[in-house]
């Protein structure tokens, strides 16, 4: 969560949330979240678990198509 | 009321004491849109608004860099809902592990420049529409 943002401070077209997914089950299983922590970018799974800077940047940048 | 102990205030002090800047912090406590029960480990119900609250008061208070402003919403909403400085969320409340990265996040956001390293925010300057990531956790 602390890369989500560190990214949202570092791009002001980033918006980075934490969700508790507990506290929020519906939008965790809207989302399929089965593990976490679950990525989840512009509103679509995108992948579980945790990953260095690069690589985390890396896959937001695919899940975007960019 | 200070809801943690005080080798935890002491670590949360020393790591707040980095902040460059001042930080704002936001909790909006309203009705859940879609309430559910949380029980303690004795089996008692938590209610999430008032935890939170009492987390970040603790918090906040163990650095004069951070403002804390509590909102009550009155239409139902993703409360408990915690904004740091401009713009990052944490829906929830802050348990555990979650509390550590809220209490970095705080930092972070007291930085005068971003930790990203430079190579990483190059990437992230060619983005040309907004992005939502959303990191769903559990407290540990």
């Amino acid at each position: 969560m602390l890369l989500a943002y560190k990214l949202a401070l570092a791009s002001p077209r980033i918006h980075a949330s934490g969700i508790e997914a507990s506290e929020f089950a519906v939008e965790a299983d809207r989302h399929g979240v089965h593990a976490v922590p679950a990525i989840v970018v512009d509103d679509r799974y995108a992948w579980a678990g945790s990953v260095p800077e690069t690589a985390f940047v890396d896959r937001v940048l695919a899940a975007l198509g960019d | 009321m200070n809801v943690l102990g005080e080798r935890e205030r002491e670590a949360v002090a020393s790591v707040l004491a980095s902040l460059e800047q001042d930080v704002s912090v936001m909790l909006e406590l309203g009705p859940a849109a879609a309430p559910v029960t949380l029980l303690a480990a004795g089996g008692g119900e938590i209610d999430p608004g008032d935890q939170t609250r009492a987390i970040l008061e603790d918090v906040c208070s163990l650095s004069e860099r951070i403002n804390l402003e509590v909102v009550e919403r009155d239409e139902p909403g993703p409360w408990p809902r915690t904004t740091i400085g401009p713009g990052l969320r944490y829906l929830g409340m802050p348990l555990g592990y979650e509390l550590t990265t809220l209490v970095h996040g705080i930092v972070e956001a007291g930085r005068r420049e971003p930790s990203l390293t430079a190579a990483s925010r190059g990437r992230l300057g060619a983005l040309e529409r907004d992005v939502a990531i959303d990191v769903y956790v559990t407290p540990t």
